[in-house]
């Protein structure tokens, strides 16, 4: 047997495996909370009581909003092509689980061992973000032309126009985090704002860059106010407009994992990741609390701002945010060559 | 080793399949998406000969960006009632073939020309941050100054040379400043 053998490289294959079942199961379970909490918080943010019927104080929703989803007929429209329908819910779940694994919640070795608390740590760190960030594009485009419906391909031309837009935003925001860290990888750009070294959060040096970041995000997201793909008043719903049962449950499942992937990557480069008073074994708290945060910040930008119009989000984009993240990459570039 | 393997296997056959795709599929579309999912697996290999950046910089720019744009122009454009067909032009089909049959010898010449010495062996050893993009970026800002600054150049020539396009094809300056006054 090769696997129980006590070769080291088998050692560590085991350990990411158990790693990335771990990572997945979580996220899983993070999934349905989140969505409770959304709709509690908005119900509130909007003067009414959210769901209360399931269970006490309506804890058990989401499990009502599963089983109904499980429970739905997946319809597929004559002019569709069915297997690619039944592919694009699938390519936005793997690219948004996948980005999970490089998002730190611990140094190497925090609890006990070598063992690290992230899913991989890769010198590429950010551009895997960016790979399975510009291949969930696939998914939406797959998802809106498979369906064979227009409004499902107006919506799904929209999501790419989006993301494509900010991703470049989103990049180049990212760049000046990894100037100030001289790394690409997420650990070392923690490692970097920790006490070792200059020990300031990147929030303060690259607020600019936080700002385009989180603006970004939330384009890239397609959440409120950038959720034009899904713009329910002129599109029905965008590309998943035929899509229903547990297949439109995934879209919507991906969705809220680029919430938390966001969050991650927003709290590993700018808000200083595990690092938090308290020993080292709590690094996985103040990561979670600070991804906390993040979530409950995307709800409440969603209760507070309205969409924006087409040409104001392409406006935002091109000419708001691009040159003013290549200024921000500037300005860091001079300053660090400089000091 | 034997996860390489068949990693390498998968990459392979999902290449070739990928660029037969590319060029026997009767709708456009999914030729286009053949061809993503020729670049991806083409990211795999790059993967397993250690070259990390490349295969990041791969997906981000070939399938990430590139192909973006061909899938926009053929989902709008590309009308699957009028599938691709062979032209009937008979001086293409005539040299078609000829074309295809001087590649393919020339790759046959150059990959049996090395003798298919690196078969037998393990591949050279190489360390561990050979493909990184630190190892990347200082060998562009030092040995490949040149052409990395020349290409930078053409890239910034051709980005001007698309706003001046869009911008004169538009022709409507006046629009786009309320209260400006058309020249």
């Amino acid at each position: 047997m090769v696997l129980l053998g006590a070769d080291p490289v088998v050692e560590t294959t085991l350990v990411q495996i158990v790693k990335a079942i771990v990572i997945f199961a979580v996220i899983l379970q993070v999934v349905p909370v989140i969505l409770l909490l959304e709709r509690k918080l908005l119900g509130r943010f909007q003067q009414r009581y959210g769901p209360n019927r399931v269970g006490p104080k309506g804890a058990l929703q989401p499990f009502a909003d599963v089983l109904k989803l499980l429970s739905k007929e997946s319809s597929t429209p004559t002019t569709a092509v069915p297997w690619m329908m039944a592919i694009a819910p699938v390519i936005s779940i793997v690219t948004a689980v996948a980005t999970l694994a490089i998002i730190p919640f611990g140094p190497q070795g925090a609890w006990g061992g070598d063992l690290g608390l992230y899913g991989i740590d890769v010198p590429i760190g950010l551009l895997y973000f960016f790979a399975f960030g510009s291949l969930a594009f696939y998914a939406f485009v797959l998802g809106g032309w498979a369906s064979g419906s227009k409004y499902s391909f107006l919506g799904a031309m929209r999501s790419a126009a989006q993301l494509i837009s900010y991703e470049v935003a989103i990049g180049l925001s990212l760049l000046g985090v990894a100037m100030m860290a001289g790394s690409l990888s997420l650990v070392d750009i923690v490692e970097a704002q920790g006490s070792a070294g200059k020990g300031i959060w990147f929030v303060v040096p690259q607020f600019v860059g936080f700002i385009i970041f989180m603006v970004a995000g939330f384009a890239e997201s397609s959440r409120p106010p950038f959720d034009l793909p899904e713009s329910d008043a002129e599109l029905v719903a965008g590309y998943n407009t035929e899509y229903s049962g547990m297949r439109f449950g995934s879209f919507f499942m991906a969705e809220y994992i680029e919430v938390i992937v966001i969050s991650g990557v927003a709290t590993a480069c700018f808000l200083g990741g595990w690092h938090g008073p308290g020993p080292e074994a709590l690094a996985p708290l103040w990561v979670v609390l600070k991804m906390f945060a993040f979530v409950l910040f995307f709800i409440w930008i969603r209760a507070t701002l309205p969409r924006l119009r087409y040409d104001q989000l392409m406006f935002l984009g091109w000419k708001v945010l691009l040159p003013l993240a290549t200024l921000n990459v500037l300005v860091t570039a001079i300053l660090l060559v400089v000091t | 080793m034997l996860f390489e393997q068949i990693l390498f296997f998968i990459a392979g056959f999902g290449a070739i399949a990928g660029a037969l795709g590319v060029a026997m599929l009767r709708n456009p579309f999914f030729s286009v998406l053949a061809l993503v999912s020729h670049l991806i697996a083409l990211a795999v290999l790059f993967l397993l000969l250690r070259a990390d950046f490349l295969a990041a910089a791969q997906v981000v720019v070939y399938a990430g960006a590139v192909m973006v744009l061909y899938v926009f122009v053929v989902a709008y454009v590309g009308d699957s009632d009028a599938p691709l067909r062979a032209t009937d032009d008979g001086l293409v089909k005539a040299f078609g073939p000829l074309a295809a049959l001087a590649i393919f010898l020339e790759i046959t010449f150059a990959v049996v020309g090395s003798s298919l010495s690196g078969l037998g062996g393990r591949g050279p050893d190489v360390d561990a941050r050979y493909g990184s993009p630190e190892a990347i970026g200082d060998l562009l800002l030092t040995k490949f100054l040149l052409p990395f600054e020349a290409a930078s150049f053409l890239l910034l020539l051709a980005a001007v040379g698309a706003v001046v396009l869009a911008r004169k094809r538009r022709g409507l300056e006046d629009l786009d400043a309320p209260g400006g006054v058309a020249g």
